[in-house]
């Protein structure tokens, strides 16, 4: 067993550029969604209509839909309009679009969930416009959201892994690949899960974190 | 894409769904015993299930079915491909109950539980009568999505090699050299499914929300 | 057994509870005998509530004795602390009122008075109903039986709790501040159910802030302050000439609020 961890250890280049991979796939796409989500948000809520109802099918059908299927229509449907993307891109592209309509129904939640009267008093000081947002709705709103956006990045995090279908080199496909290499699944795999675990007590951290900043601020 | 083909995405689906209720049905009753072991405090034990699930919550489904499958031979437990898919399903959504079933035991009102014990419940019947029947309806929504999130991992599983609705769509794809058409009509299969179950979510917190307000 | 006198239903000696560093309770002992109506006042955090809980072992205390008709609550004939088995047993002739309420909710009001009755006393269901259907008219709540009781209000609500609590045909009925939580336009209704207990003789511990009900209907006040009991006495002689300082003061913020 010892040697098997042995085996896992000279393979270690290996494991961390998939950890390296799998980390930046998901800040990457969990920056680009939550950008998205900020567009998709107010679109949601819209007083047009047709473009809140549009947002809406969108965000549902995400969350209706495997990421696994997902990924794989993005990955083999692109190239039939044309655009060609390498592994990483389309696994990138899929798993940002997919978290996008999460994130967009967690601030929408969030948004709805806060109270009138502290906008208000930001209009009644003179706020308006971006200033508005920047500085009167969006803080209470991340701050609110922030537990549950940080659940979602754990969401993305897991999903990442999905990708090793499509054979991008993250974090599990670095483990079959040692696995089948040397057969030592279980050292593989295993560490494979402790870094896994490590990744998500990172980003609990930082939940408890701004938490500990919102609680303050209740 | 043939009749057929769509016939035997359709059986993959069938198979798909049926493993993610078989994990489901297992999953609940297990994560529920984890929870009233974490609840209870039981020393050491309360430790380990915290532990395994903070593990498990943190494992892609992907990553814990690889380990099982492969590793479990490899200590001499024999374990075909649908064994190892209902394992990891059962492991990975326990971990989430467990969460889920523990919130509404530590909410659970503390006076009320206090009044079952005034009027001389012993421990088994105030479970039974007073906390089980509430923890239940608090409970719900989080376990339906629960459901719906298992579901929706649950295509993963065709990487160990179980013929499911993934591993259809890809061999129809390969035999086709149109990989697109497949995917279109598994989603289509299988999304319905899980907007029954979203909708199922909204509609029991609606009814709560509605009762509560009453 | 040998030192209570016969009509003694309720005998505490000497108990003490400790929560880390703050001593709630200090060498409490009183009597309650039957029919007696025992008002329980003192200053917030003077340990009333806890003295209560303990009577009843919800809460355990660190010392002293408790003796429910003779028996000894919390500790059996083996000396040892009783198991929850045996507490439960115990805990069906001891009537409990809270503060909140605690109805259960996933119950309606009639299942809320035969829950235990029926899964704990092992009594005929048919029996219980009736029974339990006379005290809902007894508290003028026969119309609310097959309702909810997030539909009561907080007063239907504490009659429903003192109702439940009578279903058991407890020895001993305790009341830990059962309108302190409600509006002060409900205290009435429910004053006015404890008053009609008060008259027919149940034995009664009551933990209250409700200085007119304590001087019109207690046989006996307990008056507590941190931790100890510091004066004990009948109402006409506790309110008009208390022995004790603290009490003068205690009498005199309350009038005068």
């Amino acid at each position: 067993m010892i040697r098997d961890f042995a085996i896992v250890w000279s393979e270690r280049d290996l494991l961390l550029s998939g950890l390296g991979n799998t980390t930046i796939l998901s800040v990457l796409s969990a920056i680009a969604g939550l950008v998205i989500a900020f567009v998709l948000t107010p679109a949601l809520m819209s007083k047009r209509r047709w473009l809140a109802l549009a947002v809406r099918v969108f965000v549902d059908g995400m969350r209706c839909v495997p990421f696994l299927l997902f990924a794989y229509i993005v990955y083999y449907g692109l190239p039939s309009f044309g655009i060609r993307l390498d592994n990483w891109s389309s696994g990138l592209v899929a798993l940002t679009v997919y978290h996008a309509a999460y994130l967009a129904e967690i601030l929408r939640g969030a948004w709805a969930a806060q109270p009138r009267e502290p906008l208000e008093a930001g209009v009644a000081f003179g706020f308006s416009g971006p200033r508005l947002f920047r500085r009167i709705i969006l803080p209470p709103l991340l701050l609110a959201a922030g537990p549950i956006i940080g659940n979602q990045m754990i969401q993305i995090v897991k999903d990442s892994a999905f990708l090793t279908i499509i054979a991008l080199p993250e974090l599990t496909h670095a483990a079959s690949s040692i696995q089948s290499r040397h057969y030592v699944p279980f050292a593989a795999f295993i560490t494979a899960v402790f870094l896994y675990w490590g990744l998500c007590l990172i980003i609990e951290a930082g939940v408890s974190g701004i938490d500990r900043l919102a609680a303050a601020r209740r | 894409m043939s009749t057929a083909d769509i016939l035997a995405i359709l059986q993959g689906a069938v198979v798909t769904v049926t493993l993610s209720f078989v994990g489901i049905l297992i999953g609940l009753p297990i994560g529920l015993g984890l929870a009233l072991l974490r609840w209870a405090d039981v020393p050491v034990i309360a430790r380990i299930v915290a532990v395994y699930v903070s593990v498990l919550r943190a494992t892609p489904l992907v990553t814990l079915l690889l380990l099982l499958f492969f590793a479990l031979p490899n200590v001499g437990i024999a374990i075909g491909p649908v064994s190892a898919a209902i394992l990891a399903l059962v492991m990975n959504t326990s971990a989430f109950n467990c969460e889920v079933w523990r919130a509404a035991l530590m909410n659970f009102p503390k006076e009320q539980y206090e009044a079952a014990q005034s009027v001389g419940m012993h421990a088994s019947l105030r479970f039974r009568r007073i906390v089980l029947p509430q923890i239940v309806r608090v409970s719900l929504p989080g376990l339906v999505n629960e459901m719906s999130l298992l579901i929706k991992v649950t295509p993963v599983l065709a990487v160990v090699g179980v013929v499911d609705i993934t591993r259809a769509a890809v061999r129809i794809g390969a035999e086709t050299y149109e990989p697109l058409p497949p995917f279109l009509v598994a989603i289509a299969m299988y999304a319905p499914i899980v907007f029954a179950l979203v909708s199922l979510q909204r509609f029991i917190e609606r009814r709560q929300l509605a009762a509560e307000a009453a | 057994m040998g030192m209570t006198n016969d009509m003694a239903v309720l005998d505490v000696a000497g108990i003490s509870k400790r929560f880390g560093d703050l001593q709630v309770l200090s060498d409490i002992s009183f009597t309650v005998t039957r029919g007696e109506t025992v008002c329980v006042l003192g200053p917030s955090g003077s340990g009333k509530s806890t003295l209560l809980r303990c009577i009843n072992w919800l809460e355990r205390p660190d010392a002293g004795q408790i003796y429910l008709n003779g028996d000894r609550i919390g500790i059996n004939n083996g000396g040892v602390v009783m198991s929850d088995r045996e507490l439960s047993r115990v805990r069906t002739r001891i009537g409990m009122v809270f503060q909140h309420f605690a109805l259960w909710p996933h119950l309606t009001v009639l299942q809320n008075l035969m829950e235990a009755p029926v899964q704990v006393q092992k009594r005929p269901v048919a029996e219980v109903r009736e029974e339990a259907m006379a005290l809902l008219a007894k508290v003028g709540l026969s119309d609310k039986c097959d309702v909810f009781p997030a539909r009561l209000s907080g007063g239907q609500k504490q009659r429903v709790g003192i109702a439940r609590a009578l279903a058991m045909k407890p020895d001993v009925l305790l009341f830990d501040e059962p309108t302190s939580a409600l509006d002060p336009e409900l205290v009435g209704e429910v004053l006015l159910v404890m008053r009609e207990l008060a008259r027919e003789g149940r034995t009664m511990v009551i933990v209250t802030h409700e200085m007119g009900f304590a001087r019109d209907a207690a046989t006996r006040i307990l008056f507590m302050d941190r931790g100890r009991v510091v004066e004990t006495g009948r109402p006409e002689r506790f309110f008009v000439s208390p022995d004790t300082e603290r009490a003068r003061q205690f009498i005199q913020r309350y009038a005068a609020g």
